[in-house]
């Protein structure tokens, strides 16, 4: 395949951009929409689930309170801009009251070129969130047998499926990876049975390889 | 695995293109598409539109905005066949959020699929729900989902799903699941055997509990049961063991849950709970496997959390302390980073304070830690941990770490390392000493605040003068110094540079050679401080320096034609007056001594704590006020005209920037209008961008008589300057206070109070006509909130104690304040918690009603008709009996009005009217003044027109009788329901006190013939 060279483009004067237009009040903000993340400090939630390949690329982001979506792409911009200038070997915790209000948290995994994270607050566990990271991953490589970026990416619609089946509303539901996968296989059985169009296998010539 | 070519296909599509222009191009490009194929609806198949709807959800993640297709995307939601059914739910619930009009639309069919018989189709429409449902759904769905989660036929699958959808529900509207009828099944929810269902239903149950845990006492056992279950891994199926530890996640959510029940009052519950904390703590080791690592610490500091939190015996506190010490030195640096946050909020809970001393080494090498996240971590605890005896230590450790810090720590750093030196400094010359070091190491991030403070400090303390002068000129012998330290070094040396007159470099030709080498590389803004300090140098010379003096004119007369006015107006200025000789001995005296005032630093740290980038435009609102409030007049804040202006005294201004108009008045005395301008000038320079504090008025001699003929206070209230940054930052409160106020009346604990920086949660036991509210401040953020404040304003009918408030609440710290209550006689009035703090600059205050209401020192009464009636009789009429007509009750049906009642402590008592639209209540009210006194009440309701009713109220006191049937009336005409927002608000005409019975109402109210008998 092509090497992307996408993931090239200057992301942090992207965000330099973005976070000047939101300062600047030219952000769009509906009656209805919450501002911040943070803001909304009586939830006690999961915020955020995102991935972004080691380029700054999302390949999910799923957010349980209702973001516009700029702001969205803001949060994941600064997220992999922090990120990416961390090195290996330290704490998978980072600061982000900045980001998405007080009492915040993050955790993050890195898994070769990808980054997994989720955002939450105060109600939930640190390392408990960790080890739904490490399910989910679980998950993943049970579905795609040795899951990389590139399964995530053409299976999109796959992704939000597991990823449904673990959290829910931002509360964690599933913690079994079998489990989950379970639900998953019925999902794609139903999807199977009423569904004539031909498949897609897994491995495209034109996809695999490269990068 | 459903492919989808198109897809595919587009997302390769994507990938290929160049560079962001190439992608935006093709995005479009396929947005127009769709947006084509959707207007020409006709043939497209529900596979196209699925197909579709995805692409639209990929864009969407890609960042741009997809502000059509929500439509198709709702619609098929209603699709037959499942595929397209189900990208209709997970697009719409990531397209749209809960207010989104179209939701609307979908009620009806996410309901059919609900209560439909497809299972699967209950979890799309569950997860619908869960993730984007809002009120409205929550009032026409939540019974049909509990009644999914406690089906016994249905699968673990749709059952744990539904318990989190209630959860959504519950938290869009309380009322929907109430804990009078749910607590029991909640129990039995807790006997489930699948974990999956289980850990679900915890989840809910923490929400439930967090809002009331009263009402679900009955789970506390049975959560301490599960909790025991796990850590001794009975029963535990293989499968909900996640590397080998029994489903750390469920372990997890019980010990949370646990944490809102106060306390555990059953002595042998709390022993079990006890026991399997004591293994918890215990049995934890760190492994090599970093998952299974990871998942026993996650237990493991819940359980430390829990131990916190039931403030345990001081040996297994200690037992914790013993544990943290050990993490924070271990490998894993999660492991370091929790011990470390663990480690701060153990400060403030128990007095573990010399326990965690010791660690203090250890905390100190985490400063150093390569992970930011650690060090910040260790930067919070060093800086709670610190005290008189370890200030030395900790503060150079900070100054040391300050040099290799990154930039992003270094404001925080050098601020905190200011705060710390001035809070705890032994002595003074070592404050100035970590003030001064702070400037050389990192002059680039110490703000002005922090160098005004050393020189107040200096010029408030005679002994410290020669000392920091001679300190400040050590400095200046280094090559390159930062411009802060020029500017400090400046003030100090023009003040009290003469105290060192007799030491070798530095007689006054020597300290002028010496800052006057740092004039090229300074900005303008420290030319006129230096211009100042000549000035003074000049005037200090002993004796008269010619050479010096020619110097300095020469200084002065190049600057007569600078372009910056404030230069140019100090070179003229300090010219003429040094001409002057004796006269300006008398100008340039001595700065006074600043008022003593609370360190402003103290009240920035806060800021810090957000973003530098914020705080830096905190600082600059701040900064913008200063040359037209502070010194111009301090005064027009409050709206009195400035008072300078006065004729009298034409030619004296204290105003700096007015010095210019004092030149060109013509008959002015210069001399005495000069006079005033220079020490003006630096006390400008002092206060100049940053508004802190009011300098004191100079003491010369034109001002006391100016002072006398016009009677201005000779102090300046500092506070009356109010920085920009606080209108621009007004913090709004989370939810709305008076419905949390109304909720409170009816319940015993819950939120009071929530913004953005502090919760404020309220427990409540009441026992006859005393009372004991507890105030929980839990600050949110990882900033200490400080000038806390509570004051009680209370009514004449209670008695109330608050116990001491402390004033800061440290980084997400709670602190319980408890207040006792007695209630003297019966009264409706309110008693209202003035409560306030600060928080960086803002100044956050709120004046809360407090529940502590007349209806709080009821107890509920039931009594039979053989009770009742002999008293309902022997109670004959006013002013012991009082009866009412209420008009504009919200309609209520009877059960709900039944619960409203007993909600309030009037207790329904069933059957004992023989019309059923009647009901007849009682209970026993307890005050100081009056005896527990039985009070009786009858509502006959009209079932024709459900907002009006009468209302009779009976008791052994008048005024118990006509504040008990006021309150009842006020409860019943506004109901403080949450749902009481969807009733459009018609503004009801609160009945007139003492109305006369409608005899209309009479004549057709069967109740009203009754009421004769009763």
């Amino acid at each position: 395949m092509k090497v992307t060279t996408r993931g090239s483009f200057p992301i942090s004067y992207e965000s330099l951009r973005v976070k000047q237009k939101v300062r600047g009040g030219v952000h769009h903000q509906g009656p209805n929409e919450i501002g911040v993340l943070g803001v909304s400090g009586i939830v006690k939630m999961i915020k955020a689930v995102m991935m972004m390949n080691t380029q700054g690329k999302p390949r999910l982001a799923k957010f349980y309170d209702f973001l516009p979506v700029e702001k969205q792409q803001e949060l994941i911009r600064s997220v992999f801009s922090v990120l990416s200038s961390r090195p290996e070997n330290v704490s998978n915790f980072l600061e982000i009251d900045s980001l998405f209000g007080p009492d915040s948290r993050l955790v993050y995994k890195h898994y070769a070129t990808l980054y997994f994270v989720l955002v939450f607050d105060g109600s939930e566990n640190e390392l408990a969130m960790l080890d739904l990271i490490q399910v989910l991953v679980e998950t993943l490589d049970k579905c795609f047998s040795n899951v990389c970026e590139l399964d995530i990416v053409f299976n999109y619609s796959k992704m939000h499926t597991v990823l449904d089946e673990i959290v829910f509303g931002g509360q964690v539901l599933e913690t079994r990876s079998d489990e989950i996968m379970k639900a998953v296989e019925e999902i794609s059985k139903l999807e199977a049975a009423s569904n004539s169009i031909s498949l897609v296998p897994k491995s495209v010539s034109g996809w695999r390889g490269g990068r | 695995m459903s492919g989808m070519r198109g897809l595919s296909v587009f997302i390769s599509d994507i990938r290929n293109c160049q560079n962001k222009e190439a992608e935006r191009l093709r995005v479009d490009k396929e947005l127009g598409n769709i947006r084509t194929c959707f207007k020409n609806d006709k043939g497209l198949t529900p596979y196209k539109k699925k197909k579709y709807v995805w692409k639209m959800l990929y864009i969407h993640m890609l960042g741009y905005d997809v502000d059509f297709g929500h439509m198709e995307a709702v619609s098929l939601i209603s699709a037959p066949k499942y595929p397209e059914k189900q990208v209709g739910y997970i697009v719409t619930s990531c397209l749209l959020n809960e207010n989104h009009d179209f939701l609307r639309l979908a009620i009806n069919a996410v309901r059919n699929d609900i209560i439909g018989r497809n299972e699967t189709y209950q979890c799309l429409a569950l997860t619908l729900v869960g993730n984007i449902g809002g009120r409205e759904f929550a009032e026409s769905l939540a019974p049909d989902v509990q009644k999914l989660l406690i089906s016994s036929s249905c699968r673990p699958l749709v059952r744990k799903k539904a318990a989190l959808c209630l959860l959504r529900l519950f938290r869009k509207n309380p009322d929907v699941v109430n804990a009078d009828g749910w607590a029991d099944r909640m129990a039995q929810l807790l006997d489930e055997r699948d974990l999956g269902v289980l850990t679900s239903s915890m989840s809910l149950l923490v929400s439930l509990v967090s809002n009331d845990y009263e009402g679900y006492s009955s789970c506390l056992p049975k959560c301490v049961k599960i909790l025991e279950r796990l850590a001794r891994n009975q029963d535990v199926p293989q499968e909900y063991t996640y590397y080998g530890i029994p489903s750390p996640w469920l372990q997890v959510k019980t010990m949370r849950a646990l944490q809102y029940f106060p306390t555990i009052e059953d002595p042998s519950t709390r022993r079990s709970l006890f026991e399997v904390l004591q293994r918890i703590l215990m049995g934890t080791d760190v492994v090599k496997n970093v998952n299974k690592n990871n998942a026993s610490h996650a237990v493991l500091f819940e359980a430390l959390s829990l131990v916190m939190h039931l403030n345990a015996e001081k040996e297994m506190m200690s037992q914790c302390v013993a544990l943290l010490g050990k993490f924070i030195s271990v490998r894993e640096p999660n492991i370091r980073y929790l011990g470390l946050e663990n480690m701060t909020r153990m400060l403030m809970i128990t007095d573990a304070q010399d326990i965690i001393k010791k660690h203090q080494p250890q905390i100190i090498t985490s400063l150093k830690d390569p992970d930011i996240s650690i060090r910040r971590r260790a930067l919070d605890l060093l800086y709670g941990m610190c005290d008189v005896s370890n200030a030395k230590g900790i503060v150079e450790e900070l100054l040391q770490y300050l040099s290799t810090a990154e930039f992003s720590m270094r404001e925080e750093l050098s601020l905190k390392a200011a705060i710390l030196a001035e809070k705890f400094a032994p002595d003074l010359s070592w404050y100035v000493d970590v003030i001064l070091q702070l400037i050389d190491n990192a002059g680039d991030f110490v703000s002005d605040d922090i160098w005004f403070r050393v020189v107040q400090f200096v010029t408030n303390n005679e002994d410290l003068q020669p000392y920091a002068a001679s300190k400040v000129r050590e400095y200046m012998d280094k090559i390159a110094i930062h411009e802060t330290m020029v500017k400090v070094s400046a003030y100090i040396l023009g003040e009290y540079g003469h105290l060192l007159a007799r030491r070798p470099g530095c007689s006054a030709r020597e300290l002028f050679g010496i800052l006057h080498e740092k004039l090229p590389t300074v900005s303008s803004p420290t030319i006129p401080l230096l211009l100042s300090t000549y000035a003074k140098l000049l005037m200090h010379a002993q004796p008269p320096d010619i050479e010096l003096q020619k110097q300095i004119w020469n200084v002065f007369k190049k600057y007569e034609s600078s372009i910056d006015v404030e230069i140019q107006q100090r070179a003229v200025e300090y010219f003429e007056l040094s001409k002057k000789g004796a006269a300006l001995m008398d100008v340039l005296a001595e700065m006074p001594k600043f008022p003593e005032r609370q360190s402003s630093l103290i009240k920035k740290v806060e800021d810090v704590e957000d973003t530098a980038d914020q705080s830096a435009i905190k600082l600059r609102a701040q900064q913008l006020p200063s040359n037209a409030l502070v010194l111009a007049d301090p005064q027009p804040v409050n709206g009195t005209p400035p008072p300078l202006k006065v004729p009298s005294i034409s030619g004296i201004k204290l105003d700096h920037e007015s010095a210019s108009q004092t030149q060109s008045q013509p008959n002015g005395d210069l001399s005495k209008a000069q006079s005033q301008i220079p020490s003006a000038d630096l006390v400008g320079e002092m206060v100049d961008s940053l508004a802190i504090e009011a300098p004191p008025v100079d003491m010369g001699s034109h001002q006391r008589v100016y002072r006398e003929e016009d009677g201005i206070p000779d102090e300046v209230d500092g506070t009356a300057i109010v920085p920009i940054g606080d209108q621009a930052n007004k913090v709004e409160p989370i939810g709305n206070i008076t419905e949390r106020f109304n909720a409170l009346c009816l319940k015993d604990s819950g939120v009071l109070y929530e913004d953005p920086y502090i919760q404020i949660g309220v427990k409540a036991e009441w026992r006859g006509h005393h009372g004991r509210l507890v105030l929980f401040l839990g600050n949110k953020v990882t900033s200490p909130l400080t000038s806390v404040q509570a004051l009680i304003l209370p009514p004449a009918h209670l008695k109330l104690e608050l116990s001491l408030v402390p004033d800061t609440i440290p980084p997400r710290a709670q602190v319980q304040c408890p207040l006792e209550v007695m209630n003297i006689r019966p009264s409706r009035d309110v008693a209202v918690l003035d409560f306030s703090y600060k928080f960086g600059t803002s100044m956050v205050s709120a004046k809360l009603r407090l529940p502590a209401v007349l209806n709080k020192f009821l107890q509920p009464l039931q009594l039979t008709s053989e009770e009742f009636f002999p008293q309902w009789r022997s109670l004959s009429g006013p002013p012991l009996k009082l009866q009412e007509v209420v008009r504009g009750v919200r309609p209520l049906s009877l059960p709900e009005m039944e619960n409203l009642f007993n909600s309030f402590r009037v207790t329904i008592c069933p059957g004992l009217d023989p019309n059923p639209n009647n009901l007849v209540a009682s209970t026993t009210f307890y005050s100081e003044n009056t005896r527990p006194m039985l009070c009786l009440a009858r509502i006959e309701t009209d079932p024709a027109d459900r907002t009006q009713l009468r209302l009779t109220v009976a008791s052994g006191d008048s005024t118990l009788t006509f504040e008990l049937k006021e309150f009842i009336k006020e409860q019943l005409i506004a109901i403080p329901m949450g749902s009481r927002a969807l009733v459009p608000a018609v503004p009801v005409p609160a009945a007139p006190l003492a109305q006369p019975p409608s005899p209309a109402v009479d004549a057709n109210d069967p109740g009203a013939m009754l009421a004769g008998l009763l």
